[in-house]
């Protein structure tokens, strides 16, 4: 079924070079503007005042609230004391909320804190190494959800999630994980695919001796394209590579299904496919052909996780990990993730 | 329902509290619209408790019913239980047979005598692969789907047996189908269309998802919606006969919070909602 492969690959091809859709369909980056998390004063007051101030506008709160009018539990007349009382309670229960989350928020950021003194690689692959020894098991295949940051902020900007990427590189390659997704919405890391291999080998040498950098693939499964280490050093295509990284946007999540979808109507439509050829097994080999495979552990570097529309084939039976309320890519982040995989149990079905 | 608190009136006050505190909940404007339950834990549960599979799979159903009723009194317009995974068939065939029979039992308690059903006017549907399941409670099944089609306050997807990457090539299929009988071109195939053919497509997207039992993973369940970006994903550690009306309530809370935060943060708004054309300075690269 290649001729599938081609078309699909034909397909973005022509989106990606004609209309430039990524770079309109895709909405700016909204996390890490500040930590989501992070409470304020003044956002706790704003939240209270919308919270109050703005009346329900769905259509089932007023025929509910209507209702309450007649049979309310305070009488004919209380339609509307009850309304602004139950405003008030609410503005309670949140002030509640938000302490309660404020506590639990600087718990947590003392918790990452003392997490990133007692796990630093610095730059060290024998570190990573020792901390991952101790681990019973290691996912064949990683996957990382990254976002760039505010520009202006400290690791902000398209260099920001650059260089996070080649960061997640370099652990990977000392704890011996030979597969990497780096996944990020916008599809930034794609873009300055060039800049990134630089970014990586950069990384590399700073961990490793200068003149034995280990090799790496960069994979672009959007244009079917495969890079060697850095540009101009091409060479040893053939040799083995210590790490394949494969880069994911938006583009290959729900976008390549549809895509799919399209060209299996088109085939079926001139004949050449029938219906019932569409199974489990050929859509799940086109996409792993198209995207690539199911990740067996997903970080994530957000407060609070968002899967930011990763495809959604592959994260049927991946393994989640983030740590609430933290905003930066850290290796502490990194080495509990891969300590959490290794003590999780997995029973498909049973 | 079953809850077993000894001193007198204290299940009332608690009522009481559960109520009101969905009603003002209901107040905020931001409750979810569609929760997505991953019960998870039941076995579990009942190994450390040291009662038969069946009776945890029985205190999870009671569980489910604490949580929903708290959920749909607070304003929640659909929810979407994963009863039953195409997977689970791999189980040994005396628990295939008896979570069949509390299927069955359980989705007749809840037409008949259940509250939930009148009370709420929760319209059941069971979505999935039913060609899987046997005859006896497929009928069963229709006869709840038909007894409650006409409510109208809420909706409970009940997943039967389902799993995301089957819904998924269900949905892709029928496309494909209705572009074959004409009704459609390959061009109109996009995300819209493919949701319009998932189970869940007469219901609103999905915007909170619920696992217990300290797993982190969605183990095929509403892969295509809840890998949207602004999915709140909640994983508890609590077994699922454990999450009470107390862990849902705070969820709700929390969802609540987050999006008043949210709408109040106008930063934000400006950055979600507007696209290229909102702010063409961004897409530079």
């Amino acid at each position: 079924m290649s001729k599938i492969q081609d078309t699909v690959l034909k397909r973005q091809d022509d989106n990606w070079r004609e209309n430039e859709q990524d770079h309109k369909r895709v909405p700016a980056i909204t996390n890490g503007f500040k930590n989501p998390g992070k409470p304020s004063v003044g956002n706790v007051k704003k939240v209270l005042e919308t919270a109050v101030l703005v009346p329900p506008n769905s259509e089932e709160v007023r025929r509910k609230l209507a209702q309450r009018n007649k049979t309310g539990m305070w009488g004919q007349s209380g339609g509307r004391l009850e309304y602004a009382m139950y405003k008030t309670l609410l503005s309670v229960l949140l002030v509640i909320y938000a302490c309660v989350r404020y506590a639990q928020y600087e718990y947590n950021r003392v918790k990452i804190l003392v997490l990133n003194l007692a796990y630093s690689p610095s730059n060290t692959p024998q570190l990573i190494r020792q901390d991952v020894l101790k681990l019973q098991k290691l996912p064949r295949r990683l996957a990382a959800i990254l976002e760039k940051k505010r520009e202006g902020d400290v690791g902000g900007g398209v260099s920001g999630v650059l260089n996070d990427g080649s960061e997640l590189v370099a652990w990977s390659v000392s704890a011996g994980i030979k597969h990497l997704i780096l996944y990020d919405h916008d599809g930034h890391l794609k873009r300055n695919v060039d800049d990134f291999r630089n970014n990586v080998s950069h990384k590399l040498s700073k961990f490793y001796d200068p003149s034995n950098v280990p090799r790496f693939a960069v994979r672009v499964p959007q244009w079917n394209k495969v890079y060697f280490n850095t540009p101009g050093a091409e060479v040893g295509a053939a040799k083995k590579v210590a790490i394949e990284i494969s880069l994911l946007s938006n583009r290959d999540g729900r976008e390549t299904i549809i895509d799919l979808t399209r060209t299996m109507a088109e085939l079926c439509a001139q004949n050449e496919m029938k219906l019932s050829d569409i199974t489990m097994k050929l859509i799940d080999s086109e996409l792993t052909q198209l995207v690539g495979h199911e990740p067996d552990l997903l970080l994530y570097f957000g407060p609070s996780l968002d899967l930011q529309g990763f495809p959604p084939w592959h994260i049927r039976l991946t393994e989640f990990y983030w740590e609430q309320d933290n905003d930066q890519v850290t290796y502490s982040v990194f080495i509990r993730g891969l300590k959490k995989f290794a003590s999780c149990k997995m029973n498909v079905g049973k | 329902m079953s809850d077993t608190n000894s001193f007198p009136g204290l299940p009332q006050v608690f009522n009481f509290f559960k109520n009101l505190f969905s009603h003002v909940l209901r107040t905020s404007n931001n409750v979810p619209q569609h929760i997505g339950l991953i019960m998870d834990g039941n076995r579990r549960w009942a190994k450390r408790k040291h009662v038969e599979i069946k009776e945890g799979h029985n205190a999870g159903f009671h569980s489910m019913s604490r949580a929903l009723e708290l959920c749909y009194e607070a304003g929640v317009s659909t929810a979407t239980v994963f009863a039953f995974s195409i997977e689970n068939f791999k189980r040994s065939a005396a628990e295939v047979d008896s979570l069949m029979n509390l299927a069955r039992s359980g989705i007749r308690q809840v037409v008949q005598n259940g509250e939930m059903a009148e009370k709420f006017g929760v319209k059941i549907k069971v979505i999935g692969d039913r060609r899987l399941l046997p005859d006896d409670v497929l009928q069963e099944i229709e006869t709840a789907e038909e007894i409650t089609k006409n409510n109208t306050r809420a909706v409970l997807n009940i997943c039967f047996p389902y799993t995301g990457r089957d819904e998924l090539i269900h949905s892709i299929k029928a496309n494909i189908d209705s572009m074959s009988s004409g009704q459609l071109e390959a061009s109109d195939i996009d995300e819209n269309q493919i949701d319009k053919y998932l189970y869940t497509a007469e219901s609103p997207p999905v915007d909170l998802l619920i696992r217990t039992s300290g797993v982190t993973r969605l183990s095929d369940f509403l892969l295509w919606q809840a890998s949207r970006r602004g999915v709140v994903i909640e994983f508890l550690d609590c077994l699922w006969p454990d999450f009470g009306s107390r862990q849902m309530a705070w969820i709700l809370l929390k969802f609540a919070f987050n999006r008043s935060y949210r709408a109040s943060d106008l930063d934000f708004e400006e950055e979600t909602d507007g696209d290229a054309t909102a702010n063409p300075n961004k897409n530079h690269m």
